[in-house]
């Protein structure tokens, strides 16, 4: 790899500790998948931040990177931690809420946004033809196929590093000849339901592995139907990115594959793990609720109640939590719990006596079962709206 | 005496000599090693209840959570860490595991030619793997 005289010299230990082993992961990476250099990105987002995900074993890491005086270079964003400030932060036993305090002093110490979400792009304008460094795969999927600005799944630790040089190594979908599509999904009949495109995302992600689809028969789109289909794709499989615009030309001789209704019944049967529907928690919010799902949310349960039996979490970020405060006050009115900065699969909801989670989310399905040992109920939000709410 | 030669490719720069733990399964260091001691706890594995300290780790390559380099790196600050790693295909997660906690690391190498309880000197500066 070429680097700069300046990359050298923080390659060589001359900046310090922190960067200098930031830099070799960046290029010991970059070495290892053949890029030729390191290109400037806009911002960094980094997963790896709920103590529940993490354990122990990280701390000490971070807390002597922030401890150095290292500072994030570029605009950096965290992921979800493991407890909200109002309701689970009061809920949970204190041991776990200390250790992942000290987990969050270390990344603020290093300059990142207490953004605390999965939706990064929610809270930032993200430039068309932008280079990131983004972890968190719901994000990656979303930012290349729908923002067109350029990703590659980072881990935990390496968007960390590219966080603090402000780069990061030129290979995979940083070049344009990896991003194009090389597979044709055909789903006929389409499909319209916000549910239907999650379980085509999980359908999709174990077959493709990691090539890149066009995908054709998608109705009544919408960013958030997007973000459910992308979620669920990247649980699955290795897929960075989608083309969805109907109109893109067919390429001769590109692979195709056809999804039919049976495919998408068969998988939304299969992430329901139970037969009986009393839920313990019904959860929305996976990814990150955007502005018009709250209000859509808040319009179906205006002037009702939850259920005494029942939690009903909506989780959001504290962004579009303060942009939607009128809509936000009507859900707590109705007993919903509004949450920011985590979410059902990043905190401890077995300590809660949760069994049983109903969602809306593919991916929180597919993931509940291991990361929540819970049964799950995948259903189309206003199923889920109305299981919480008494009649 | 040099038993065999096996040819690789520098990955972590290091020299050192120690005795071969050889697992033909990948290895998820996040829940698949305890991070205090580097007893092997990943079930299903070839290794289980093995300790990888001060051992040359052989296996094909990671898997699971990018979180598995941080414990690599606990595992250095826990003194439990492998003397070194050989890999047949690097992966990012045990790549930046290996740089933050400066283990020698080599891949490309066929470890099936190595045997559990070998002594192996590898050379992570030249990609090169000596079963002495």
């Amino acid at each position: 790899m070429h680097l700069t005289r300046e990359e050298e010299r923080i390659y060589n230990g001359e900046l310090g500790w922190a960067s200098q082993i930031c830099m070799r992961i960046l290029v010991k990476l970059g070495d290892l998948f053949g890029a030729e250099r390191l290109i400037p990105i806009d911002s960094a987002h980094v997963s790896g931040v709920s103590y529940k995900t993490l354990g122990n074993a990280p701390t000490d890491f971070l807390k002597t990177l922030a401890e150095s005086g290292e500072k994030t270079r570029v605009e950096s964003t965290l992921n979800p931690k493991s407890f909200d400030p109002e309701y689970l932060g009061k809920r949970l036993p204190e041991k776990l809420l200390q250790e992942q305090r000290e987990i969050l002093r270390a990344f603020e110490k290093m300059g990142f946004k207490q953004s605390y979400t999965c939706t990064p792009y929610h809270l930032q304008k993200v430039r068309v033809g932008a280079h990131l460094a983004w972890a968190e795969s719901s994000a990656v999927v979303y930012a290349n196929s729908i923002l067109g600005a350029m990703t590659n799944r980072e881990g935990g630790p390496s968007a960390l590093a590219a966080a603090i040089i402000g780069k990061t190594p030129d290979y995979g979908i940083h070049k344009p000849e990896n991003r194009k599509p090389n597979i044709l999904v055909e789903v006929d009949p389409p499909i319209k339901y916000g549910i239907e495109y999650s379980a085509l995302g999980i359908f999709l992600g174990r077959i493709l592995k990691d090539k890149i689809p066009i995908i054709k028969g998608l109705k009544e789109l919408t960013e958030d139907k997007l973000k459910q289909l992308g979620a669920a794709l990247a649980s699955t499989g290795m897929t960075n990115m989608f083309y969805y615009e109907n109109e893109l030309r067919e390429k001769s001789g590109i692979e195709k594959v056809n999804v039919g209704r049976k495919e998408i019944e068969n998988t939304i049967e299969q992430l329901t793990t139970t037969q009986v529907p009393k839920p313990d928690l019904v959860f929305i919010g996976c990814p990150h609720c955007s502005l018009q799902e709250i209000k859509k949310i808040a319009k179906i349960v205006r002037g009702k109640k939850i259920k005494q039996e029942i939690e009903l979490w909506i989780c959001t970020s504290r962004f579009i939590r303060e942009k939607a405060a009128d809509h936000i006050n009507e859900l707590e009115k109705c007993g919903a719990k509004v949450l920011t900065d985590t979410c059902a699969v990043v905190t401890w909801t077995e300590e809660l006596g949760i069994k049983t989670i109903m969602t809306n989310s593919a991916k929180t399905a597919y993931y509940a079962p291991t990361l929540n040992k819970a049964d799950t109920i995948l259903a189309p939000l206003e199923e889920c709206l109305k299981t919480a709410l008494e009649k | 005496m040099t038993k065999a030669v096996l040819k690789g490719r520098r990955i972590v720069e290091g020299l050192c000599r120690a005795e071969a733990l050889v697992s033909m399964k990948p290895i998820s260091f996040l829940g698949g090693v305890d991070p205090q001691t580097g007893i092997i706890v990943e079930k299903g594995s070839d290794i289980y209840g093995e300790r990888v300290k001060d051992k040359v780790l052989c296996f094909p390559h990671g898997h699971g959570s990018t979180v598995g380099s941080y414990v690599i790196y606990a595992l250095a600050k826990n003194s439990a860490a492998p003397a070194a790693l050989v890999n047949e295909k690097a992966d990012s997660v045990i790549v930046i595991g290996a740089v933050m906690a400066n283990i020698p690391m080599v891949d490309q190498i066929d470890i099936s030619k190595i045997r559990k309880g070998d002594i192996v000197e590898v050379d992570a500066y030249n990609g090169v793997v000596r079963i002495l």
